[in-house]
């Protein structure tokens, strides 16, 4: 057989699938089955070509249809949801077809659906993932970001469990192919856009967690988010004021914003001093109080521990 | 008269007596009515009949793979298939010699 007698088959097969449209997708696909080869016998026989021999592909197609007892599943479906439905199902269905043979070799297959098809359990796979992330996301309500487990009470093999249950649960709804009765059919399908959306959705904000992660490590901002001011001691317990933050590669070290909460009213007001501490009056220890060590008697105070690496060669 | 619609009410007996002896796919049962002397039968009604006697539970049918060309299906009569075929059978006989006594006695009158 060459080429050319493989796309006259081709292209005839494509033509009764199109007029067979109105069916259920099994069942165009069962009374599919055998044309192709059938086709190559009748091309073998070199009585003409295809149409010229058997008529147009529509014309093939209602003669099959009205033979297996069809026509009536085939006119069914139409009325029952209206005409001008029926109608836009029939085009979208026509596009569908369409970008499925076009976009197909772009693959390197026939049709787009070929390949699509050889996806099929990966689609499981990642399903039973995103139904396990899915449920720990409703059931575990820590309010903790999404990680990348289905995380259950912050327990890692409670995570591995779900997720292996689940993956093999949606193996095996995979393997038992559509359901038959419609109800079920569409409860798959809406479930899986439903997933495909909700997974969108966790793609990105994990994404930007991921991001943020990394900023918040490198510039070491996250321990110390609440810090409003920043007051520094010298080795005799003297506030020093004015003080100016470093870090080793020199970039100035910035906490709260230059202003104060004014004692007693509350407003905030712009500080006027040049460095920390901003506000100077609201110093935790007084040397004047008679402590002669601040360090020595409050040694975990957070405040001053910036301090330590600033470098030297400042005012 | 149009042979085609006399068909139409006798191709599944046609199918399943050119299947008694002998299993076969489409091509293959399609050339055998054509043999046996029905030659209009279009191919899409051979293969849509075939469709339709399998679900209807009176073939079964098994992929047999082919050295020179593509995997063949074959289909096979069962009992439940052979039983129709008698009872069809039975009906298509008793209905010809009606039709041949009546076309006789208007023949000869």
């Amino acid at each position: 057989m060459n080429v050319t007698a493989q796309d006259e088959i081709f292209n005839y097969v494509e033509g009764v699938r199109q007029a067979l449209g109105g069916l259920p997708a099994a069942t165009r696909e069962e009374l599919l089955e055998d044309l192709p080869e059938h086709l190559a016998e009748v091309l073998a026989e070199g009585g003409g070509t295809l149409v010229g021999r058997l008529g147009s592909p529509s014309t093939y197609a209602a003669e099959l249809i009205a033979s297996a007892g069809l026509a009536d599943a085939a006119a069914d479906e139409r009325p029952a949801r209206g005409a001008r439905l029926g109608q836009l199902r029939a085009q979208a269905r026509d596009a569908m077809r369409r970008a499925d043979v076009r976009f197909g070799p772009l693959l390197g297959y026939a049709k787009a659906s070929e390949f699509l098809v050889l996806l099929r359990p990966a689609w499981w796979v990642l399903r039973g993932y995103l139904v396990a992330m899915a449920f720990a996301y409703v059931v575990d309500d820590n309010g903790g970001p999404i990680g990348l487990l289905p995380r259950i009470g912050n327990n890692e093999l409670v995570a591995l469990l779900l997720l292996a249950a689940a993956v093999l649960g949606s193996i095996w709804l995979g393997r038992r192919g559509e359901p038959a009765q419609r109800m079920p059919r569409l409860l798959l399908r809406g479930g899986g856009v439903a997933l495909a959306i909700f997974a969108f959705a966790g793609f990105l904000e994990t994404d930007g967690q991921a991001r943020d992660g990394a900023y918040l490590e490198m510039s070491y901002v996250s321990e110390y988010s609440d810090v409003r001011d920043v007051f520094v001691y010298d080795s005799r317990g003297n506030l020093v004021q004015g003080a100016q933050l470093y870090d080793q590669y020199g970039n100035p070290m910035r906490f709260g914003d230059p202003g104060c909460y004014e004692e007693g009213t509350g407003n905030w007001v712009a500080s006027r001093q040049l460095g920390y501490p901003y506000c100077p009056e609201q110093a935790p220890f007084r040397s004047s109080a008679g402590n002669s060590d601040p360090r020595r008697a409050e040694p975990s105070e957070g405040p001053a521990e910036p301090a330590a690496p600033s470098p030297s060669g400042l005012p | 008269m149009d042979p085609t619609q006399l068909l139409k009410g006798v191709l599944d007996l046609a199918v399943l007596a050119v299947l008694r002896d002998e299993d076969g796919y489409g091509y293959d049962i399609l050339r055998r009515l054509r043999a046996a002397g029905i030659e209009d039968v279009g191919d899409a009604s051979v293969y849509g009949t075939l469709r339709r006697l399998f679900n209807s539970g009176l073939l079964t049918s098994y992929v047999v793979p082919s050295d020179e060309g593509p995997h063949r299906k074959y289909y096979a009569i069962n009992a439940a298939g052979r039983a129709e075929l008698q009872r069809s059978g039975k009906i298509w006989h008793s209905f010809a010699s009606v039709m041949d006594d009546l076309l006789r006695e208007r023949g000869t009158a």
